[in-house]
């Protein structure tokens, strides 16, 4: 009969109430504060009932319109610039800059937009414009390498068909690895458009435009009911659009 | 055999949807205000604040320590809250195993529309609920960690060899039975991937909670940008982003071992 022991998963178990625990002590949420916190949520929460909405049509929807403005110009911006680095980053196609190319990649990934955009907005004042080039910046990272993967994956027939009949490199890339990547591409650059539009819409804060500037002044002045509008609208605008995209994505994949 | 024959294209759909990029661009770049012309002047004060916020305030990282451990705090928090409470919304949103139609579908709505406000939205209703500090943040996150957790670990649970599950059920197992028993063990290698994946997340999104107001190490990068201290908020985002990619790199050698 096999000895027992105790498994790795109890260990890890164990090990992350430990921390859990400690957590909790460190920001001193007491057991009284736990019990006060469901009652404030709730009470808050009728506040935010009815939603103006008169607010929301004039004000809200202004600014969610930015918002998606914002997103959308941040996309071309990143689709423009990852589309060279996607085919420079790709290992197949160029062995020697492709790591380079993909550890830039990488550390622009973790740069959260925002910590950009509080660069952008005092280069290029306060507003829309230092949203979108945030957006676009920090979106080039994850567009390149999801890019570079896609290109590597590709069938390499056509390339060296396109090259033994005496075509160049740039004829192969143009007949022979753009037709096979543009619609996966494609995809990548609406599925980060829908991520855009939610990184888009919590720019407000540090005064970069849109819908999230809004939430920001409704809450700080206690102004629930405008609140509850700047939600409604954004969950039924974001929902919308995830729907569209959504579809359009399936769509070009199937091709 | 022929040359094989070009496909014919849809030239009125290529044509329809350039059309549509394109007047989405200019509408879009019109409503922004985008200008090459103004991005060049401003060049100018913006070389200036470069100058400014380098070389980083490297005294000013002791004053670091304690905000960011908070942030780690916050993120342990809500990861573990949301990745326990995604446990039931993912089950009950996978399709092969939810025991109604109707649940199915309102759990389903539900987790989508979760999914819809972004992390600071949580952040900025959970600071005005509670109060500023760092408890808004372990609550927004725990939300963010749920939306996150349940949607992915629910695609998993529907993807089960179901003949477990119904072993259990034929042996006169109970629903919950069939669930603990015969779904869950197998997904359990991607329930610990994707918390793991959550928590990542949420170490990043709890570096920049503190923008609202909901503590961690973004309370400190708030006051820093507001007085404009541009060497100490380099300074804030070097450290940041160092953490950040060591926690990730830690992470996704674990998440790599588990599948």
């Amino acid at each position: 009969m096999p000895k027992h022991r105790v498994g790795w998963a109890t260990w890890l178990t164990f090990i992350i109430a430990a921390l859990f625990i400690f957590s909790l002590w460190a920001i001193e949420f007491s057991p009284s504060r736990m019990i006060q916190v469901p009652g404030q949520v709730l009470q808050q929460l009728s506040f935010f009932y009815p939603a103006d909405m008169a607010y929301g049509w004039e004000t809200v929807l202004p600014a969610i319109v930015e918002s998606i403005q914002i997103a959308w110009i941040g996309t071309i911006i990143a689709a423009i610039l990852s589309l060279p680095l996607a085919l420079l980053g790709a290992r197949t196609l160029f062995p020697r800059i492709s790591r380079f190319v993909k550890l830039i990649s990488a550390t622009a990934r973790a740069f959260p937009e925002i910590l950009l955009a509080i660069y952008f907005v005092p280069i290029v004042g306060l507003g829309a414009f230092a949203g979108a080039l945030a957006i676009g910046i920090s979106s080039v990272g994850m567009l390149t390498k999801l890019g570079a993967e896609v290109v590597e994956s590709i069938d390499f027939g056509p390339v060296e068909a396109v090259e033994a009949s005496g075509g160049s490199r740039l004829l192969a890339l143009r007949y022979a690895v753009f037709p096979q990547v543009l619609p996966e591409l494609a995809a990548h650059w609406l599925f980060r458009f829908e991520l855009n539009i939610r990184a888009s819409a919590v720019l407000g804060v540090v005064g970069a435009g849109g819908v999230g500037g809004v939430l920001l002044n409704t809450l700080r002045y206690g102004h629930f009911d405008k609140a509850a509008a700047v939600l409604v609208l954004t969950i039924i605008v974001v929902l919308a659009i995830d729907m569209i995209s959504g579809e359009i994505r399936h769509r070009i994949i199937r091709g | 055999m022929g040359v094989p024959l070009k496909p014919a294209r849809n030239w009125w759909l290529w044509a329809g949807a350039g059309g549509f990029l394109l007047a989405m661009t200019l509408w879009s770049a019109q409503g922004i205000g985008f200008s090459f012309s103004e991005l060049f002047c401003n060049l100018g004060s913006g070389s200036r604040l470069l100058q400014e916020s380098w070389p980083p305030d490297f005294a000013f990282l002791p004053r670091l320590y304690q905000p960011f451990l908070e942030t780690i705090y916050i993120a342990i928090i809500g990861t573990v809250v949301g990745g326990i409470l995604a446990i039931p919304i993912a089950v009950l949103a996978a399709r092969n195993l939810s025991p109604g139609k109707l649940i199915w579908f309102a759990d389903r709505n539900f987790m989508n529309i979760l999914r819809t406000l972004p992390d600071l939205f949580w952040a900025m209703l959970f600071a005005a609920a509670v109060g500023f500090g760092p408890v808004a943040g372990a609550l927004a996150l725990s939300v963010f960690t749920i939306a996150v957790v349940s949607k992915l670990w629910s695609e998993s649970l529907e993807a089960v060899n179901m003949g477990l599950p119904e072993a259990v059920r034929s042996a006169g197992g109970s629903w919950l039975q069939m669930v603990q028993f015969g779904a869950l063990p197998q997904a359990l290698p991607h329930y610990v991937s994707y918390v793991l994946y959550a928590f990542e997340l949420n170490v990043r999104a709890s570096m920049v909670l503190g923008l609202v107001g909901a503590g961690g190490i973004g309370m400190i990068l708030e006051t820093q940008r507001a007085n404009f201290e541009y060497e100490r908020v380099t300074m804030i985002i070097l450290a940041v982003l160092v953490a950040v990619l060591i926690i990730e790199q830690i992470s996704e050698s674990i998440r790599k071992r588990l599948t």
